[in-house]
């Protein structure tokens, strides 16, 4: 009974995220638009240079596509910190808090709307770069990218848990998460291979799950060669997810913790 | 503000499960069991080279009774209903409802106690009157089938009708006022605590809150009212307490 009643409470805050999305009725047009434009731009790039070791201009494009994709995921992510800074601005973090179903649930039940978004939004990315720009997909293994994607997801999750335990210890939403993205999308490779780092940069982008994510779904998606095998990669994906979500976790509780004993919970 | 008697469970109680007030008191806090919420020895101090704002605090609440806190703005009205209301935690002492802490069971705590925090805050701007008050009813993690029926009797009950449909943030700050106070009824909680709950409502608003209370002191509920010392109040308290200097004075 108690687990049916978490799991409406979770199916309430994805209700009221989609809510308040879509109470800016813009928003979708413009994130559209941004897809839109950065696949033009990657189009013309990839027939424009040729990068080695991809065989085509096609294959590169294909490349940086489903990076542009994972890209919004990232976002997503990262999203979540400023989600509950702004709950912490409105008093709603308090009233979550204060709730039953109570604030470690509250925000990890915020991330699935953002998701769920980002889902359809890398879908959407893929849809128009077939549909507009001639990409060709590997329809085989592409319903195999659903899984795939999520599994990637419940390794990245716990990076948004963890800027938001620390947006609830600083108070400051975007706590360097701009330079993180900035950072992943280099060493995780979504705009180009990562063999054109120095080594030491490749060693770095093992150390991180996007890497791995990213290569998976290139190799279900467009047929990009893997640099390990798919079990190595799923493997790794779950090693991620099963060492950092506990520990994003606790450092969400610890946080939340520390902010009622200092008292400094209430402030924003 | 009652001696520790000992009376009969209120019938939300009973379905809560909660302890049976008739059991044998043992020397391990026996009175705080038999208590809804029950403060004792509460220390708080913001910083190192401030005095402390509350010192050694005991307060207990019996069922059934309404509490008026009054004091000077700064007194820490606001910091004690904080610490019983389980959201920021007292350097020293505790704050138990049926004697127990939030830290000891944080969704029980939450299910019998319902705080509403002084301000115009914990509202989300973007969504309707009704939504806020679905998607509360499913926080507070109300029977899946009551939600329906729930949200629109306090809908009612608070006369939010022509509001319902209307974003919050395209309603008054006194309609915002109301709605904020359905929120903390809305799940009939056994323990009310209410932050200057006068705030920005009229007369029609305030005859509503009254409403409300003497529905909760119907259920043999617990409320605790706090607001500045000076504001005037016509409704009658069991209890009356000052808070000064950090420590509760009968007023």
């Amino acid at each position: 009974m108690a687990l049916r009643h978490a799991g409406l409470a979770f199916g309430a805050v994805m209700r009221r995220d989609l809510h308040v999305y879509l109470s800016y009725r813009t928003r979708l047009v413009s994130q559209v638009l941004t897809s839109v434009f950065s696949l033009t731009l990657f189009y013309y790039v990839s027939r424009l240079v040729h990068v080695s070791g991809f065989p085509s201009p096609a294959s590169y494009f294909g490349f940086v596509v489903v990076g542009i994709a994972l890209v919004s995921v990232l976002y997503s992510c990262f999203s979540i910190s400023e989600m509950v800074r702004q709950e912490l601005i409105a008093g709603t973090f308090e009233r979550l808090l204060l709730s039953p179903f109570g604030a470690i649930r509250g925000v990890v039940a915020m991330t699935i709307f953002p998701l769920l978004y980002a889902f359809m939004l890398a879908a959407l990315t893929l849809g128009i770069g077939c549909a507009v720009f001639g990409l060709q997909l590997h329809w085989s293994t592409v319903p195999l990218s659903v899984p795939a994607l999520a599994l990637a997801l419940l390794s990245f999750l716990p990076f948004g848990l963890l800027f938001a335990a620390l947006t609830i210890a600083t108070k400051q939403g975007s706590v360097g998460t701009s330079w993180v993205i900035a950072l992943i999308s280099i060493v995780g490779g979504l705009y180009f291979p990562i063999s054109l780092l120095p080594e030491w940069a490749q060693t770095a982008s093992h150390l991180q799950p996007f890497t791995p994510a990213t290569e998976l779904l290139r190799h279900l998606l467009v047929d990009s060669p893997l640099q390990t095998s798919t079990a190595t990669a799923i493997a790794k994906l779950v090693g991620f997810a099963v060492v950092l979500m506990p520990a994003s976790l606790f450092a969400l509780h610890h946080a939340i913790r520390i902010g009622q004993r200092r008292g400094t919970i209430i402030e924003y | 503000m009652t001696p520790h008697s000992l009376q009969e469970p209120a019938p939300a109680s009973e379905r809560l499960a909660l302890p049976p007030l008739d059991r044998p008191l043992s020397p391990a806090m026996p009175a705080d069991q038999g208590m809804p919420l029950t403060l004792r020895g509460v220390h708080k101090r913001w910083h190192k080279s401030q005095a402390p704002v509350l010192e050694g605090v005991d307060l207990t609440l019996d069922l059934g009774t309404s509490t008026w806190l009054g004091g000077r703005n700064g007194a820490g009205k606001t910091t004690l209903l904080r610490i019983a209301a389980g959201l920021i935690d007292p350097d020293r002492g505790r704050a138990q409802v049926w004697g127990f802490t939030a830290a000891e069971n944080r969704a029980r705590y939450h299910r019998l106690l319902s705080f509403l925090p002084a301000g115009d805050r914990g509202l989300y701007a973007r969504l309707t009157v009704r939504r806020q008050l679905r998607f509360w009813a499913r926080i507070a993690m109300l029977e899946a089938a009551l939600v329906r029926a729930r949200v629109e009797e306090t809908i009612d009950a608070f006369d939010l009708g022509e509001l319902a449909d209307r974003r919050v943030d395209r309603i008054s700050m006194g309609q915002r006022q109301r709605l904020r106070i359905a929120m903390t009824f809305l799940a009939r909680p056994e323990i009310v605590l209410l932050d200057e709950p006068l705030t920005s409502l009229d007369a029609e608003g305030a005859e509503i809150l009254e409403r409300a209370i003497a529905e909760l002191m119907e259920r043999n509920g617990t409320l605790l009212w706090c607001s500045p010392s000076g504001e005037p109040l016509e409704r009658h308290f069991d209890a009356r307490w000052i808070l000064a200097g950090g420590r509760l004075v009968q007023e």
